[in-house]
């Protein structure tokens, strides 16, 4: 029993950063409507420019956070201003923009990945950091892994309060629901969808830095993130942010559960719920 | 107020809107008449931006219009409460009031103009916190025209607001939409209910596969033979 809540609470670890990862994604396909493949490479993006500032100028990853944030935000909201904004108004209706945005997100992620490995190369990166340990309940956890947690919560709260409090925020929940309408309410509407953009790509930056604390990164790595963030999507229903939210713990601890049983299998789980869901439940747990 | 000359829109290859020209004067209410599928919602749709006609000008206060996006329209004092309604159901009445209120000006006097709208429909008042979607027909129709007072518009463009509603209520709305034009709004009313309309309208257009087949003042309108037969029943 007391080995089980390990293995729940080694779950809620990893559902953060999944958590994290898939709100972004969500939010970029929930109200810009682009299922971005691109996802992943944001991530990696993060991740390398962490080591780099750490081990080249020593710049502590928490404070990367304070930077890859930012910075990916501009480069989100600057790609969807000029490609995807573009892409909008030559599509005569939603369904065709949603294939071409997709279609010009792969494009995307090999733009980025590879530009990624003419910068950092192909090898694997990692560096220690706050390898101090905690003692949850008898159990020992590394310290970097909690402040990951820490973030992937902070972030999910700041960001709820965000949508429900503030002008742009309401503004982005009535651009989810009906973008022409919000349009007639005087709202901007390519002003939002970039804003949204921009932050999904902004919580992948930082969903990076927080990888890299733990985890060895390199150029390759996105694709096995934007694989996580399109299961969680598609669990939490597909462009639902509080699902996306919930998606991601739910899968921390079924992962952390499986690797406990069988390491192998963790992957191949992640694989199966995706199918089964896919069969079962389209619109996911929280899904219209 | 609004001059829309030689329009024409299309929907694809389908031509919709041919050659047409209405005027708007500063606080008339101006009746747009006409049977489904008309193009009186494509009409007002290419003045608030959500369709772009292919050739023609509309000017709103003697500025061209037709080639700016709705949210600066909007901004510019045209509401456009839509077919349909459109309330943003996933969020309460409160929030959708709000961002009726989006506009920079109308966002600093949103307090005042709230409380303008709750005298207007006190239902809403009482309903604040509810989810838009829980509302009755009626209460929707109230809400959506609310949403739209809420940016302190110059002229309000108001789709088919009584569709879908029981008689007393739609008698209700069209008492609101004339004490609207009383508090010195200017409005353009598109409806089927031709009666009502036009006994509370100064002038009318009437729209016909897409091309204005009438226009003039309602006593003249509700006198026309044309009229009687076709949308009158008479
Ligand atoms: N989004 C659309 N795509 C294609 N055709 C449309 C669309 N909306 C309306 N139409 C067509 O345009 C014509 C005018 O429609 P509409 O302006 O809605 O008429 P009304 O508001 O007078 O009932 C109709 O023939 C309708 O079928
Ligand atoms: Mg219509």
């Amino acid at each position: 029993m007391e080995k089980f809540l390990d293995v729940v609470i080694a779950g809620l670890l990893l559902g953060g950063l999944y958590a994290l990862i898939a709100m972004g994604m969500s939010l970029q396909y929930g109200v810009a409507r682009v299922l971005n493949l691109a996802h992943g490479e944001f991530i990696m993006l993060g991740a390398l420019s962490t080591w780099t500032l750490y081990t080249v100028f020593d710049i502590s990853p928490l404070i990367a956070v304070a930077i890859c944030g930012p910075i990916t935000f501009v480069l989100g909201f600057l790609i969807h201003r000029t490609m995807f904004r573009k892409l909008l108004s030559s599509s005569t209706n939603q369904g065709i923009f949603e294939s071409t945005s997709m279609l010009a997100s792969f494009g995307l992620m090999y733009v980025i990945s590879n530009l990624a490995f003419m910068a950092w190369g192909p090898e694997i990166r990692g560096y220690s950091y706050l390898m101090d340990t905690v003692s949850i309940g008898g159990a020992l956890f590394g310290a970097r892994r909690l402040v990951t947690l820490g973030f992937a919560l902070a972030i999910g709260v700041a960001f709820y309060i965000f949508l429900s409090r503030t002008k742009i925020g309401k503004a982005i929940r009535a651009a989810a629901q009906d973008p022409a309408t919000a349009g007639l309410m005087g709202v901007n509407i390519n002003m939002v969808l970039a804003i949204c953009f921009g932050l999904g790509a902004a919580m992948a930056g930082i969903a990076g830095v927080l990888v890299s604390m733990c985890y060895p990164v390199n150029a390759a790595m996105g694709i096995e993130y934007l694989t996580v963030a399109i299961i969680v999507v598609v669990l939490g229903g597909l462009g639902s942010i509080p699902g996306s939210f919930i998606g991601g713990f739910l899968l921390g601890i079924i992962g952390s559960i499986v690797s406990f049983i069988e390491p192998g299998l963790t992957v191949v789980a992640y694989y199966a719920i995706f199918v089964i869901l896919l069969l079962v439940r389209p619109k996911g747990l929280l899904g219209k | 107020m609004l001059e829309i000359n030689n329009l024409n829109a299309f929907y694809g290859s389908i031509q919709v809107l041919w050659d047409v020209s209405l005027k708007v004067n500063k606080g008339e209410i101006v009746a747009l008449i006409g049977s489904n599928g008309a193009g009186k919602s494509t009409l007002v749709r290419t003045v608030t931006g959500l369709l772009r006609a292919t050739s023609g000008s509309i000017k709103f206060l003697d500025h061209p219009i037709e080639n700016l996006p709705s949210h600066v329209i909007s901004e510019m004092g045209i509401s456009h409460i839509p077919e349909g309604r459109r309330l943003f159901t996933d969020m309460n009445v409160l929030e959708n009031l709000e961002i009726g209120a989006y506009p920079r000006n109308a966002w600093k006097n949103k307090g005042k103009t709230l409380e303008h709208v709750f005298q207007i429909f006190p239902r809403l008042k009482e309903r604040g916190h509810q989810l838009a979607r829980t509302l009755s027909g009626g209460e929707q129709q109230m809400l959506a025209m609310g949403r739209g007072l809420m940016s302190e518009p110059k002229l309000c463009i108001i789709d088919e607001p009584s569709n879908g509603l029981a008689p007393m209520v739609v008698l209700e709305v069209f008492d609101i939409i004339k004490s609207l034009r009383d508090q010195g709004i200017t409005i353009l009313l598109i409806e089927q209910n031709v009666r009502h309309t036009l006994e509370i309208s100064d002038r009318a257009y009437v729209l016909e596969n897409g091309r204005v087949v009438m226009e003039g003042d309602c006593a003249t309108c509700l006198a026309s033979e044309h009229i009687k037969k076709a949308y009158l029943g008479l």
